[in-house]
């Protein structure tokens, strides 16, 4: 039994680590400073988008105790000969700040979508301009963070998710580690049975 | 392969699901759905209103940023335009503030700075504003609240100063203390509170008196604001 739980704690161990070195916010990495949690703000805020007919939809998730400001998110035309209408986002929450009043924000996970016309028959790729900014409740703000992206067809694109988690591909080798290291671990000083023996 | 190798295989793979499922929750909330293509161009700071912008990626083969051991000297211009250097304070305990009129915390922050250098004004620290933001905008704020500390504003240039203090894409607030020798001391990353400040500064004063050397008084900091309770939400 002892070993099974050697086992397990080695592979969470290994599987943890690229999520512990990500916890902690780049800029205090080998630097004098408070040993604040603050998330960077791409992973703080994470955006992705896809066409769906003549609208493209952009959707924000939001890491639980932070926030955007309903009114800082724009969505707007990048690539030639696109024009898109006003963007539409669902209501947010209203949050009373005595310095700066009453705001609307958004917690959580939204989505914005906005209708586009082409006029170039398709020669370039679509893409659109979003922005957006927020804070965390704990008492920090990111300046206005603007990206240029390029929707995707409706359906969802797994290959997104490379770009969106950058350490995917170790915690892959991470976790087939796990599963070897857990393996040897429990094999050590046992023969190998087989129907011969 | 026996029915224990199996048991042995089962709780390795549930060991790494739970692991891997650690890892997501940690990497915050997924995007359902994603673009196409990658993203052809970094993501850009833009201050409030679309004014000077810089690059926010952090490029994973680039060096980390670090905080320099010295305040690196720059000169910025004050809320009647006339260009400042930091320098200007040569020989005192500098808490240098970086703020945005935009930025809720960084607003919250500004009535116990003001008090803190009211109370410490006698011992030789001095606190300086960096606004990082539009100058109209930073002037009407800093003239409604009166604030009596030295305010220096910028933009793109501000930018370039708290890339030299390790913050390439900054966020705000974040305050930078420093010993009268000009060493930068520490550097709080987000809202400052009174009993962190005074915390800070009393190190700061015994680094000043010669009592502690330098990579003993941050050890102190660090363990001190470790022990203080957390920072109150806003």
């Amino acid at each position: 039994m002892k070993r099974l739980i050697r086992a397990a704690l080695c592979s969470a161990l290994i599987l943890g680590l690229p999520a512990a070195l990500e916890a902690k916010p780049w800029w205090l990495r080998g630097a004098q400073s408070n040993e604040g949690d603050f998330l960077p703000p791409d992973v703080a805020f994470r955006v992705g988008s896809r066409i769906d007919g003549n609208v493209v939809r952009v959707q924000w998730g939001i890491a639980d105790g932070y926030y955007l400001y309903r009114d800082k998110m724009k969505i707007e035309a990048e690539s030639p000969d696109l024009t898109v209408g006003p963007p539409s986002f669902p209501k947010g929450t209203m949050k009373n700040d005595p310095n700066l009043g009453l705001q609307e924000i958004f917690t959580q996970q939204i989505e914005g979508a906005v209708a586009f016309n082409r006029s170039d028959y398709g020669a370039h790729p679509v893409q659109i301009r979003v922005t957006y900014q927020g804070c965390a409740e704990a008492g920090l703000c990111y300046p206005p963070i603007t990206k240029v992206l390029f929707p995707g067809s409706a359906t969802p694109l797994p290959h997104h998710q490379a770009l969106t988690y950058p350490w995917e591909g170790d915690a892959i080798i991470a976790g087939g580690l796990a599963f070897l290291l857990a393996g040897l671990t429990l094999r050590k000083g046992r023969r190998l049975e087989t129907p011969m023996s | 392969m026996n029915e224990r190798a199996l048991r042995v295989a089962g709780l390795g793979l549930v060991a790494a699901a739970a692991g891997w499922a650690a890892f997501r929750m940690a990497a915050g909330p997924a995007v359902p759905y994603g673009d196409g293509q990658p993203v052809g161009r970094p993501a850009h700071l833009g201050l409030a209103a679309g004014g000077g912008s810089a690059s926010t990626d952090v490029d994973p083969a680039q060096p980390l940023p670090k905080i320099p051991d010295r305040l690196p000297s720059f000169t910025l211009g004050d809320r009647a335009g006339n260009p400042t250097s930091i320098d200007t304070w040569r020989d005192k305990s500098l808490i240098i503030n970086f703020w945005a009129t935009w930025c809720a915390p960084c607003r919250r922050e500004i009535p116990m700075l003001q008090s803190l250098n009211g109370e410490w004004s006698g011992r030789d620290v001095q606190v300086v504003g960096i606004a990082v933001d539009h100058r109209p905008d930073v002037v009407t704020y800093a003239d409604k609240l009166k604030i009596g500390y030295p305010v220096l504003i910028g933009e793109q240039d501000a930018l370039t100063v708290a890339g030299e203090l390790g913050f390439a894409s900054p966020v705000f607030p974040f305050t930078v203390f420093t010993d009268r020798r000009g060493d930068v001391v520490t550097l709080f990353v987000g809202e400052l509170h009174r009993a962190q400040a005074d915390l800070i500064l009393s190190v700061v004063q015994e680094l000043n008196d010669n009592r502690l050397p330098l990579a003993q008084a941050r050890r102190n900091i660090a363990d001190g604001l470790h022990g203080l309770a957390p920072r109150g939400s806003g």
